[in-house]
């Protein structure tokens, strides 16, 4: 055969080889390391938010706008009432045991969860029924009632250390890409960051400060909506100085978000002194994160010395923690407050804390946060006006001063590969039946 | 105070003294040989303390310069200088580059002045440093002290800048190192010294304060010493090198303390073994002067007590020493003073008794010379009466009444005259048989009025006038009346004789040192030194007549009463005889 007939031989093989190469196929163990060590694979757990999306689903699950999307349930209707509502339940589900996903074992895990409402099973639908409006079930569900038919199986959990799960051959989404995925638990930031590098990680939780280095290394760098809120909360119970609340605004005064959010935090997340962030209520703008030192150094000068001298206690497992308060520190210097940062002190004065929204519904969002801060309730919203009066009554006390929402982080390395978003939910949940390994390609 | 007390004392003092003296030069030699040797080390911390300061100097300005010069600087430099220039992504990179450069502080600064990365205090980023736009000669100055903030507090920092350059960009290094505890631990501190840095205005103890404030205001170097509590040892020598800044202003001070305890132990113990010594010295000194006293005292004391015996009246006293010294020499003339005293006395009395028989001799003759002329005279005319008689008888007949009458008048004048020759011899043999007192209570005054009642005729045939003054309260003494009497009759018939012209007789009694005096005063011519001197004196007299024997058996009778008598008198004043007895 001459040259010239091979060429165009080749270069249909090179594109070949090429296209085989971006197209998403089956195959290869996806390697994962996280920080949170659950003790057990409970989808109700907080820390195992991350591993149940990859086991368990619900009747309906969010979408990256926090829209309810099909899931278990392929349709729903209620009511003008919202209190009778119907769930077209899907066909051909199976559990992980291999038993069929049936509206009778859908129901009666429902039941448990919600003792206030009735449900009933039809042979391809469940029922709900309730004396009041549940104008929220749909979140509700998509954070509650997880049922095994998730895209992976557990095939072996080590608590604290080692989780290992195996591709769901009969998913009815379709069998995943992965054959199968390994989460190591427990592990260090810096430690996943190194095995990132070192290609033992395909992916790993990041902080916001090592974005930069990992785009910089060719890492694609995943991330939820902004979910945590990063807050100073003074303790409650703070003997002395901790009560008295100029003191507390002149803290909040100090503080520059900004310089903050654009160096240690390299302008992830965005800067807050709400407690909601501004996708999810829309107002959080409303509320002013410039420092304003004057009035702060009035404050505190006003103060008795002793009472200008606070400690800070933050956990050095926290995502940049160190460095917020000791910035925050120094913020506080310029206002004349001497505060001390110690890590994970249970007597500090005020400590630099780490709370995750555990739902889209603000409402539920605030009043989920202000538990997790120790804060009054905020009581019933029928509105975003009455939401942001409620928040603003919760922050008028200085007790919780908000700094920044930050997403969830993650650093991939580069042969993972997603063939549908989302990987990650709004929520930081794991969407991982949609990704496959480029390496197994070759 | 006795002499030996006294040479004791003197040995002590002076043993004292000597060791005082000794232990005053010794404490001053080795005080002084101590402030030498602190001012040796001290000077040699100093030395030190800016060798090293030198030395810190070179290392920072090279490390510094390396930082500013290295390829990653410039890369920085570039990457900072974009218009979408990040500086977050260098917010950690001064750490690394303090660690590997060996500086405690390292600060990268835009060129607007904002803190890029801070080694220091992380936490600082995006904060002004403006002063370090203010020069641009900063690559070719030396590493100056400059005041460090840290989140712990202030740190006096030895620190040096450097701009890194390219085209027009440009980013400020500063490093350096921390003067503090590592700077102080590089020092070779001999024991007793310390080191130690000061920061302006860093509150200090205020014992310290003086010294920093004298280093102000000397702009210099200050030694001063510290009394850290009242106990000596506490005291510090400190020694202060100010540290300046690039302006020239006080930025802080290297200290360094030298403890004057071992100083202070050994003057004590030079104190302890001082005090030992005297007290050690003064006891033998006090054993070596008590022999040595004694054997210097003992002859004078024998001298003295032969003074004292021969004050006493024994004359035969001989001292007793054994010394070829002066002493002895001094001994050897008092026993031979001693002898001729003795010598002389003898010689004298033997005079006086010489002259105690002649005037016996001349009293004698003179008494007895008086009744032997008539005797002779009568015995002569009795003769010549009878050679008369006999003569007529032979040549006619006798007249035998005219010699019976010689013969009657005649024998009636012998006999006279050989009465008056035997009261004579009485009178002396009274005053040779003085009998012993028989001592019994006596009423002086009485005595006094008894004793005038036997001269009232006499004396109003002379013209005397008795004036008594008797004191009533006088208490009886312890006497032999017939004696006394006798001797207060002599005094009386004395003034008497004194005043054939008349005059006044004074007799005065009183109570005297727990006895009584008894004066009896003539206004008689009185009598001359010489012969008060020997007016008791036996068988002398400045009477025509008389024995001489009145006024010695007036002494002897008071002596025997163990009384003493005096006279006072001179010439025209008339005479006082004072008799003091004891009750």
């Amino acid at each position: 055969m001459r040259l010239t007939a091979w060429l165009p031989l080749a270069a249909i093989s090179a594109f070949a080889i090429c296209a085989a190469a971006s197209r998403p196929h089956y195959g290869g163990t996806l390697r994962v390391e996280m920080r949170a060590a659950p003790a057990a694979l409970d989808p109700a757990a907080p820390d195992a938010n991350a591993l149940r999306s990859l086991v368990f689903e619900t009747l309906v699950r969010l979408d990256s706008e926090g829209l309810p999307q099909p899931c278990l349930a392929v349709s729903w209707q209620h009511d003008a009432t919202a209190k009778h509502w119907h769930f077209t339940m899907r066909s051909g589900v199976r559990m992980h045991d291999g038993s069929p996903l049936t509206p009778a074992t859908a129901a009666a895990s429902l039941q448990a969860l919600f003792p206030g409402v009735t449900v009933t099973a039809t042979a391809d639908a469940i029922a709900i029924r309730a004396n009041h409006s549940l104008p929220e079930l749909l979140l509700d569900l998509a954070h509650n009632g997880w049922l095994s038919t998730g895209p992976f199986r557990s095939t072996a959990f080590e608590p604290g250390r080692h989780a290992t799960f195996a591709a769901n051959d009969d998913y009815w989404g379709g069998r995943p890409y992965l054959d199968a995925i390994e989460v190591e638990l427990g592990r260090a930031l810096r430690d996943q960051l190194a095995d990132l590098e070192l290609g033992k990680a395909d992916v790993v939780e990041i902080g916001p400060n090592d974005v930069h280095r990992a785009r910089e290394h060719g890492r694609t760098v995943w991330s939820s909506a902004p979910i945590d809120l990063i807050a100073l909360l003074f303790a409650p119970a703070s003997p002395g100085h901790a009560e008295d609340s100029p003191l507390r605004e002149a803290m909040a005064l100090s503080i520059d978000r900004a310089a903050m959010h654009t160096v240690l935090l390299q302008k992830q997340g965005e800067v807050t002194a709400a407690l909601l962030p501004q996708w999810l209520s829309g107002y959080a703008f409303a509320f002013p994160t410039a420092p304003d030192l004057p009035r702060a150094r009035a404050l505190a000068n006003a103060l008795p010395s002793a009472a200008r001298t606070l400690t800070l206690s933050y956990d050095p497992a926290m995502r940049a923690a160190r460095a917020l308060a000791e910035r925050v520190a120094v913020n506080a210097r310029d206002a004349g407050l001497t505060v001390q940062t110690a890590p994970q002190n249970p007597h500090a004065d005020l400590q630099l804390a780490a709370v995750r929204l555990t739902s889209l519904d603000p409402a539920q969002a605030l009043a989920g946060l202000a538990a997790a801060l120790g804060l009054p309730s905020p009581g019933p919203a029928e509105s975003p006006e009455t939401l942001y009066e409620s928040e603003r009554k919760l922050l008028d006390s200085f007790r919780a001063i908000p700094l920044f929402h930050l997403p969830m982080l993650y650093g991939v390395s580069s042969r993972v590969r997603v063939a549908a978003p989302p990987q990650v939910t709004c929520l930081g949940d794991w969407r991982f039946d949609n990704i496959w390994l480029a390496g197994n390609a070759l | 105070m006795t002499f030996r007390t006294r040479l004791l004392i003197a040995f002590a003092v002076t043993v004292a003294v000597a060791v005082s003296f000794v232990g005053a030069i010794v404490s001053t030699t080795t005080r002084r040989a101590f402030e030498r040797l602190d001012q040796q080390r001290v000077s040699a911390l100093a030395a030190q303390f800016h060798q090293e300061y030198f030395r810190r100097q070179r290392e920072i300005a090279q490390q510094v310069r390396d930082i500013a010069d290295a390829e990653s600087t410039r890369d920085m430099v570039i990457a900072l200088s974009g218009p979408d220039a990040d500086p977050s992504i260098y917010v950690d990179a001064a750490q690394p580059l303090a660690t590997a450069h060996n500086l405690d502080f390292l600060e990268l600064v835009s060129a607007s002045g904002s803190i890029v990365s801070s080694a220091q205090w992380p936490a600082r980023f995006l904060y002004q440093e403006d002063w370090v736009k203010q020069r641009d000669d900063w690559n070719s100055r030396e590493p100056f002290l400059y005041p460090e903030e840290l989140p712990t507090g202030g740190a006096l920092a030895l620190i040096s800048v450097r701009v890194a350059t390219v085209g027009d960009s440009k980013l400020y290094v500063i490093g350096g190192q921390s003067l503090g505890r590592e700077f102080l631990q590089s020092f070779v501190l001999p024991a007793g010294m310390r080191a130690l840095l000061y920061r302006e205005p860093q509150s200090m103890d205020a014992a310290l304060a003086p010294l920093i404030d004298a280093m102000r205001k000397q702009h210099g170097e200050v030694t001063r010493t510290i009394q850290w509590s009242p106990d000596a040892a506490s005291a510090e020598t400190f020694h202060a090198i100010p540290l300046m800044g690039p302006a020239g202003e006080l930025m802080g001070a290297f200290l360094v303390g030298s403890s004057r305890a071992a100083q202070v132990g050994l003057e004590r113990f030079m104190v302890r073994v001082e005090i030992l010594v005297a007290v050690g010295g003064i006891l033998l000194a006090l054993l070596v002067a008590f022999w040595t006293t004694a054997r210097i005292t003992r002859p004078v004391e024998a001298l003295a007590a032969g003074a004292r015996a021969v004050a006493a009246g024994d004359w035969h006293t001989q001292v007793q020493v054994h010394s070829y010294d002066e002493i002895g020499a001094l001994a050897a003339a008092f026993n031979q003073m001693t002898r001729e005293l003795l010598e002389q006395r003898d010689r004298l009395v033997q005079a006086e008794r010489v002259a105690a028989w002649r005037e016996l001799a001349r009293r004698l003759a003179h008494e007895l010379k008086n009744p032997l002329f008539p005797l002779q005279i009568t015995v002569e005319n009795l003769q010549r009466a009878r050679a008369g008689q006999l003569a007529e008888q032979a040549s006619g007949p006798a007249q035998p009444d005219e010699f019976d009458e010689i013969f009657r008048e005649s024998t009636a004048t012998l006999l006279a005259e050989l009465g008056k020759l035997r009261g004579i011899v009485g009178r002396f043999s009274d005053f040779a048989k003085m009998p012993q007192p028989q001592l019994e209570t006596v009423d002086l005054n009485g005595l006094v009025h008894d004793s005038l009642k036997l001269f009232e005729a006499q004396m109003w045939a002379a013209g005397v006038e008795l004036r008594l003054d008797l004191a009533a309260d006088l208490r009886a003494i312890r006497a032999d009346p017939g004696q006394l009497g006798r001797a207060l009759q002599n005094l009386v018939m004395n003034a008497i004789d004194a005043m054939p012209s008349g005059g006044v007789l004074s007799i005065r009694s009183a109570p005297y040192e727990g006895g009584v005096r008894l004066e009896v005063s003539d206004t008689g011519q009185g009598l001359t030194q010489e012969e008060c001197d020997r007016l008791f004196t036996p068988y002398y007299t400045t009477k025509t007549h008389g024995t001489g024997l009145g006024l010695a058996i007036v002494q002897s009778v008071v002596s025997d009463h163990g009384g003493k008598i005096g006279v006072d008198s001179a010439p025209g004043k008339g005479t006082t005889f004072c008799i003091d007895l004891a009750a």
